[in-house]
């Protein structure tokens, strides 16, 4: 090994094992805080595009000035409304 | 002892996760890494969410070391410390990372879904519900045994003001992250010594004293005993202490959970994880600089019929729970980790590199009990009882892992037990407060239809702690903890039936997973039915005090429905199978 | 009180508006205003988005859908195309999609969604009032005189824009607490600032509009809004009532304008027919109430012309009808 293969080595170890650590210490919370903010977009989508539904909660002009910002998680969103959801879903 | 005993279980877990799982992963499964996994398809932010497997596999472990690998062998030793630290390797070799790792394959394969879901497609829609009635008293039944050993622990002096000062530590870690928007490094630096100088602080005569008037206030001598079981006496503290535990559960479940159990869980974590640390180095300096006596206290076999619990089999193998499997895990792997693997190869690292981890510990805790059960002059076990254990396993734990601390100047064997014992109690209410959580969504989609009161977080919780009350004080721990082990190992057997189905459903060999499945599913069985004969026979005989009485009618009860709902989702679950295997045989005739 | 005394006294007051039922001649006197002013050297523009392109007839130019149009010296028209614009915005938001995502064509199911959001009765309300902040702040006139729509879609408007209003502010707090759960996961999992919310920028962007165009009807210290009517009896009552719901939607009533009065002279020759005299007592009794109703708020009395009010002639000659020899100096 060479000392530039070495250090390069030795640097993703303690990568990993900073991952490993953050993983057991705060990925849970992180985690908990993503899914809040998460559920919360696909509750702002509801509003803001919920005209579709009938709803007319923001005028359908500006509703669709915000249309470009929530393209990609439209079809997460209905896929997430759609699925049933399961009670051994809550667990983690 | 000690060390060769670590190094022969390090040995054979890295035989195990090199020459058979990372096979069975590359030869059966086939785990792709280029094949998109549910989390990335489905990235929804919320549910589905990619990680690297560096932190998924921190993720799954923390999430899955809990009380079971620590408790469960310190309890087995009463057979004798070979049969236990046997089945520990044996169980993780064969089983336990089959469970972990294939269900999180499993349930990436299957669009995320997790048991409820994967009982329903695979089994049955009758399966579902009855896997759900079956995990509302599993749950129920790790708040009793988990709740039994705080509640213990609790009573210990020196244990309550530092679990109290490392609480407020929490709470004020999560204000300084949320509210104060502080740095972590720092956070976790500052709260993490605050708890530890708590800690120290409750070993001072004044803690001491304080928790001891506490204790004799419910009343000292005969009056101490709220009542007598044929292994022992409930007391007054245990019941007090347990309140406070569940009073602690409570917070956990209807605070924000960014308020308390995060944050306090958190700084549990970095305690915990220094402790560890603290301890494994222990057992090697003790080994090379003989810094304190690691002779085996307990012969490697003492009887098979252990006179106030059982025979070796079933009732060891149920005993020792986590560390060789865990039905728990199984539920982690699905609705958390399957839901995060960004490649498929990851699981293996991820689910059967947390579970061999896992058996590790387990063996840190086989041997700080074999070394442990002497104090002095004051043996820990009742030799007479045939080494009955005569104090809480929480209390062994503390003072086996204290002797292993004493080797960091500055930590006494009083600071070393109360280390010891609050390591335990935060890893066990860390579990609880999340239980107790998903106990109160259980009921309010369970029952919420028909009795729209169970909406209300207040009344899902506080139904659920009364059934805790119910098993605390009227059943006899270690009947508990078998109890919680049978239905932990049981749940491992479900999974391991869905697993066995989905695999014969995708043609793929199979009996990897059917025969330890049918090996879990018969010792887990034959296990909870004599719990159930014993304790209805118990009910029966004169002088069992009424409390007890229930008690045994209740461990009973739970005892029969678990084994007959096990039973029923077997004959379900087998009739699928046998539908998979003679699909599979038509398409292989083709 | 004189017409030209209200532009006088305040000259901050740049936003006119005549409302009233239709065809009492709120276009003629947002014309003729208009006129007045540009003749004084201020820069006028005087916009429409009646579909029925009544600034083009009066003006006697093709003006519809063309931005605004020189029609003398300081004097601009402009007449909106709701629908036009409502194409041009809906190929904008494509056009945004495409560019931030790189697609080559617009997923069904968001092209779905636009066509459906287009079909909704609000959007063309939005979209106009929506225009009318942009010309507002585009900027560039002494005077913006606005030719409203019917009654009836001002004061939706006016009672949406507050409900609207409400809508926004609850989900920027949305937003908002997004992001604060989005800054603790970075900092819990000690990555580096997170990106900035566009839709934040977007959302107060559009709260900024809609209070603009809400504020523009009901500013008292920029809008001078006046109220169309003519001496008869339906009208006075439906002026009553109008007047009611516009005070209580705070839009400030700067006066009213009487508009097709029979001047006395033409009921005093011998020859005039009873016919005309008939209605006009019948306007003289109402003119009265009217006086009673509204006092010192009645501005000027305009007498019914001989003919339409149609080129800048006879635009010219309304000026004087309702600002006399008056100037704004």
């Amino acid at each position: 090994m060479t000392e530039e293969e070495k250090r390069s080595f030795f640097s993703k170890i303690v990568r990993n094992l900073q991952d490993v650590i953050y993983g057991m210490a705060s990925h849970d919370m992180a985690r908990q805080a993503l899914k809040t903010r998460g559920s919360m977009e696909h509750l702002f989508i509801l509003i803001t595009m919920g005209d579709l539904l009938g709803v007319p909660i923001l005028p359908p002009y500006y509703s669709l000035r915000l249309l470009p910002y929530v393209v990609p998680q439209i079809s997460t969103w209905k896929r997430r409304m759609l699925r049933e959801r399961d009670l051994t879903d809550a667990l983690a | 002892m000690a060390a060769i005993v670590l190094i022969v279980a390090i040995a054979i877990v890295v035989i195990g996760y090199q020459a058979y799982a990372a096979k069975m992963d590359k030869e059966v499964i086939q785990a792709n890494p280029k094949k998109a996994t549910p989390a990335t398809l489905y990235n929804d932010g919320v549910d589905f969410m990619p990680a690297s497997g560096s932190v998924l596999f921190g993720y799954q472990f923390k999430s899955i070391a809990a009380l079971g690998p620590i408790v469960g062998p310190i309890v087995a030793v009463q057979w004798g410390w070979l049969p236990t630290f046997l089945w520990l390797m044996l169980g993780v070799f064969f089983i336990g990372w089959v469970q972990d790792y294939a269900s999180a394959m499993m349930a990436m394969r299957n669009d995320g879904l997790t048991m409820g879901g994967l009982a329903y497609k695979f089994i049955s829609p009758r399966a579902r519900g009855i896997l759900l009635a079956f995990l509302y008293f599993y749950l129920l039944l790790i708040m009793g045994a988990f709740g039994a050993v705080v509640a213990g622990l609790l009573a210990i002096p020196v244990v309550p003001v530092g679990l109290f000062i490392l609480t407020l530590a929490g709470v004020l870690a999560g204000q300084m992250t949320y509210r104060w928007k502080m740095d972590l490094v720092m956070t976790t630096v500052i709260t993490v010594l605050i708890a530890l100088i708590g800690i120290w602080l409750g070993t001072m005569p004044w803690a001491k004293d304080l928790v001891n008037s506490i204790n004799s206030l419910a009343g000292t001598g005969p009056k101490h005993i709220l009542y007598n079981t044929p292994y022992g006496p409930m007391t007054w503290p245990q019941f007090f202490w347990g309140i406070v535990a569940l009073a602690f559960c409570y917070l956990g479940s209807v605070l924000a959970i960014w308020r308390f159990a995060q944050p306090v869980n958190y700084v549990s974590f970095w305690f915990v994880a220094l402790g560890l640390l603290g301890s494994i180095l222990g057992v090697f300096v003790a080994a090379i600089f003989k810094t304190t006596n690691v002779a085996f206290q307990i012969p490697a076999y003492v009887t098979w019929n252990q006179p106030k619990l059982g025979w070796l089999w079933p009732i060891l193998f149920v005993t020792v729970s986590c560390g060789a499997i865990s039905g728990w895990h199984s539920l982690v792997s699905t609705a958390g980790t399957a839901r995060q693997l960004e490649k498929e190869t990851d699981a293996l690292p991820v689910g059967a590199g947390a579970m061999f981890t896992e058996a590790i510990l387990a063996t840190m805790a086989l041997i700080f009990a074999a070394t442990a059960l002497t104090k002095g002059n004051t043996v820990l076990y009742d030799a007479n009882h045939m080494y009955f254990l005569k104090v809480k396993a929480g209390a062994i734990w503390a003072y086996g892992m204290s002797r292993f601390l004493s080797w960091i100047p500055g930590i006494s064997p009083s600071m070393g037990a109360a280390i010891g014992a609050i390591f335990l109690a935060v890893m066990a209410l860390t579990v609880m407060q999340l239980v107790l959580r998903f106990m109160r969504v259980a009921s309010a989609e369970l029952v919420g239809d028909k009795i729209p009161a169970f909406k209300n977080p207040h009344v899902g919780t506080i139904v659920a702690i009364l059934f805790t009350f119910l098993i605390l004080w009227t059943a006899f721990w270690q009947r508990i903890w078998v109890l919680f082990g049978g239905a932990n190992q049981l749940f491992a057997g479900l999974a391991l039936l869905l697993i066995t189905i989905w695999l014969a459903n995708e043609g793929k060999k199979h009996g990897w997973v059917f025969w330890p499945m049918v090996f879990m599913y018969v010792t887990t069985v034959t296990a909870l039915l004599v719990t159930a004969w014993k304790s209805f026979h118990h009910m029966m005989t004169a002088n069992v005090s009424a409390a007890f009485a229930f008690g045994d009618l209740v461990a009973g009860v739970i005892a029969l429905f678990l084994a007959l709902a096990a039973v029923i989702l077997a004959a379900d679950g087998l009739k699928s199978l046998a539908k998979a295997r003679a699909k599979a045989a038509s398409h292989a005739g083709d | 009180m004189s017409l030209a005394k209200v532009f006088r006294e305040n000259p901050n007051r740049r936003y006119i508006m005549f409302g009233g039922k239709g065809g009492l001649g709120k276009t003629t006197f947002s014309a003729a205003t208009g006129y007045w002013l540009a003749k004084q050297g201020k820069k006028v523009l005087v916009f429409s988005v009646d579909p029925q392109a009544s600034l083009s007839d009066i003006f006697q130019r093709d003006i519809y859908g063309k931005g605004a149009v020189e029609i003398m010296p300081n004097l601009y028209a402009q007449e909106i195309d709701a629908d036009q614009h409502i194409r041009e915005y809906q190929d904008e938001i494509r056009q945004k999609i495409r560019d931030m995502y790189g697609f080559e064509k617009i997923p069904d199911e968001i092209e779905s969604y636009i066509q459906a959001a287009s079909a909704e009765p609000a959007m063309e309300e939005s979209a106009i009032f929506d225009q009318v902040v942009d010309i507002v702040v585009a900027g560039g006139y002494d005077y913006y005189i606005y030719d409203l729509v019917p009654l009836g879609h001002a004061l939706y408007y006016l009672s949406m824009a507050s409900v609207y209003d409400q809508w926004i502010s609850k989900i920027t707090k949305l937003r908002e607490e997004m992001r604060e759960y989005e800054q603790m996961a970075a900092r819990v999992s000690r990555k580096k600032e997170t990106q900035e919310d566009l839709i934040l920028k977007e959302l107060q962007d559009i709260r900024y509009r809609i209070s603009t165009s809400s504020s523009i009807l009901t500013d008292r210290e920029k809008t001078a809004f006046f109220f169309v009517l003519i001496p008869e009896e339906m009208i006075l009552i439906d002026t009553q009532k109008a007047s009611k719901l516009f005070e209580r939607y705070q839009v400030p009533i700067s006066g009213y304008i009487v508009n097709r009065v029979i001047p006395e002279r033409v009921v005093k020759s011998e020859h005039a027919p009873a016919y005309l005299k008939n209605r006009y007592e019948m306007q003289k009794k109402y003119l009265n109430k009217i006086h009673e109703m509204f006092g010192n708020s009645v501005l000027a009395e305009i007498e019914e012309m001989e003919r339409d009010i149609t080129g800048l002639e006879m635009i010219e000659r309304m000026a004087h009808a309702m600002f006399g020899e008056e100037t704004l100096e």
